[in-house]
């Protein structure tokens, strides 16, 4: 049965995202409990091959950086992969870039190959370029593998498949370590103010430990949309009629959690009706 | 160079600059001329520099990482042998490298918090409080960053900080804006009574005898009474962010009980 990645991550290339990237990263050293020196050479290798995309993949146009993350038996597998144009493009096609791919980028490879224990640049035949990078992970740390849920490719880059930022991760305890990360990077983005950034972790934090249960898949995909002041959120897969008892998050007991802290908070039916998706506002009305 | 083939293949170093000339590395490593190791140094400075830069953001003070990496650079000058052919960069990141995690396994980096990241925590969370006082709401980060003339996400990883190390003596009682020095205990107790959460269900209201008199004054104030978290850290006399943390401990004390009930 196909597998998926434990965490996905689709962002537009821009420079400002591999800070997203990096908090995602962060959640995850701590939850598997990497020390300061781990996270940081991860952190450090992740966000040479992010800043490659973001500079040069698509030569000062927009697309997609992708980072998947895996945890297997004793490491941690970080792919990072654009759709943009290859190195050997580059250097066929010369022009004013051409060197940077190759020579700007060099030093940042130069920093992956000295900081992972093992790391591999493909250009795949698709087209685009993809990094492989391993590091060392403690060994309890291995997590069960996560199935495609034969829900799609849509299901793990975003809630409705339409949104340019997506994360879907594992439900469970890696949701809870990346999660609340990656949303309170996006509402720095938004220019939400510390107070309301506070609120969408604890949104996060609701959704993440209360999801696995209500889920019609084994990822909680997120898509996100950001606007100044303005955080769109939506989560799913989750079984039809879930959706209304993860806002009610009745496992906390403080029933209005979710509805206290969003603008607004709806249902809508998704996958012709088999499944739901969560959609949530939240606004910062300062 | 970098090898780009169909099949897998493992990265290579390739050099930002041009090396510097074969001759100065044999004047320094064979002769010993202390000019062509300036000259080196000099030339291979900047490779140093965007090392330091890259590893260990947001954790020292940028002018020691520098030294540690120029001690990796004259290190790699000392050790590089330029008849195997490989260009000089390729040997010389990952000594640098090296030699900073070196450093920071052998200065405890590893198991405390930075220093850096510690001064900066602190930093952050006196800014807060200082801007939300003067502004009546809470400040964005962008703001934060501005007036403290941090990055962005330096203001992130200490605001993370704050919510992760209760060692940073982050809840130790400061002096309000009019100078009163509160206890934190004090100022909840005496509205305990009329924080009673009467209207949650039965086994709610259980629950929550197992929470901590003011962390349950600040769920009814965030949760039934709407309040903001800074009006609810005006209100008990703490910081937002220490109001963010409370919150967010309960929530999740609240789950871990539900659960287990």
């Amino acid at each position: 049965m196909a597998t998926a990645p434990h965490v996905r991550l689709t962002l537009p290339n821009r420079p400002e995202n591999v800070l997203v990237v990096r908090q995602a990263l962060s959640g995850l050293a701590a939850r598997l409990g990497l020390d300061a020196i781990e996270t940081n050479d991860l952190n450090t290798a992740v966000t040479e091959a992010c800043n490659n995309v973001a500079m040069h993949a698509y030569e000062g146009e927009e697309g997609p950086l992708e980072v998947d993350v895996d945890v297997l038996d004793g490491a941690l597998a970080v792919l990072v992969r654009d759709q943009g144009v290859g190195i050997e493009t580059h250097r066929r096609v010369g022009g004013a870039s051409s060197e940077h791919r190759t020579a700007g980028g060099g030093m940042g490879l130069a920093v992956i190959d000295a900081l992972a224990e093992h790391a591999e640049f493909l250009e795949p035949a698709g087209g685009g370029t993809e990094v492989r990078m391993e590091f060392p992970a403690p060994d309890d740390s291995v997590l069960p593998p996560v199935h495609a849920d034969g829900d799609g490719p849509d299901a793990g880059t975003a809630a409705d498949g339409s949104s340019a930022i997506a994360l879907s991760v594992a439900a469970g305890a890696l949701a809870q370590a990346v999660l609340p990360r990656v949303l309170s990077a996006l509402a720095v983005r938004a220019h939400f103010t510390t107070d309301r950034i506070s609120d969408v972790q604890l949104v996060a934090d609701v959704l993440a430990a209360n999801a696995g249960d209500s889920l019609g898949a084994s990822r909680l995909a997120v898509g996100v949309s950001i606007a100044p002041r303005v955080l769109d959120l939506r989560f799913g897969p989750f079984q039809a009629g879930r959706g209304a008892s993860m806002i009610a998050a009745a496992a906390d007991g403080l029933a209005p959690v979710i509805e206290r802290l969003t603008d607004s908070a709806r249902v809508a039916p998704a996958g012709s009706g088999a499944t739901e998706t969560l959609e949530l506002r939240l606004v910062d009305r300062h | 160079m970098i090898s780009v083939a169909p099949t897998p293949s493992t990265l290579r170093a390739a050099p930002t600059r041009g090396d510097a000339a074969p001759e100065l590395f044999a004047s320094w490593q064979r002769d010993r001329d202390a000019s062509a190791r300036e000259a080196l140094v000099r030339h291979y400075m900047p490779l140093a520099r965007g090392l330091a830069r890259r590893y260990g953001r947001s954790s020292e003070p940028f002018e020691d990482l520098l030294q540690v990496a120029s001690l990796g650079l004259l290190k790699a000058l000392d050790r590089y042998d330029a008849e195997r052919g490989h260009p000089f960069a390729s040997f010389a990141v990952p000594t640098i490298l090296g030699e900073m995690r070196r450093y920071f396994r052998d200065s405890g980096w590893a198991v405390h918090v930075p220093r850096g990241a510690q001064e900066r925590a602190l930093k952050v969370r006196d800014a807060q409080e200082r801007l939300a006082n003067a502004e009546g709401r809470a400040p964005t980060v962008g703001q934060l960053a501005e007036y403290l003339e941090y990055d962005v996400e330096d203001v992130i990883d200490a605001l993370q900080a704050i919510q992760a190390y209760e060692t940073l003596s982050l809840d130790a009682p400061r002096p309000r804006a009019d100078g009163e020095v509160v206890a934190y205990g004090d100022t909840v107790g005496k509205n305990d009574e009329r924080y009673e959460l009467v209207e949650l269900d039965a086994t709610l209201t259980a629950v929550l005898g197992h929470i901590p008199a003011r962390e349950r004054a600040i769920l009814r104030m965030r949760f039934v009474d709407d309040l903001t978290q800074t009006e609810i850290a005006e209100r008990i006399g703490i910081s937002q962010m220490q109001v963010s943390r409370l919150l967010r401990r309960s929530l999740e004390q609240l789950r871990t009980l539900a659960h287990a009930g």
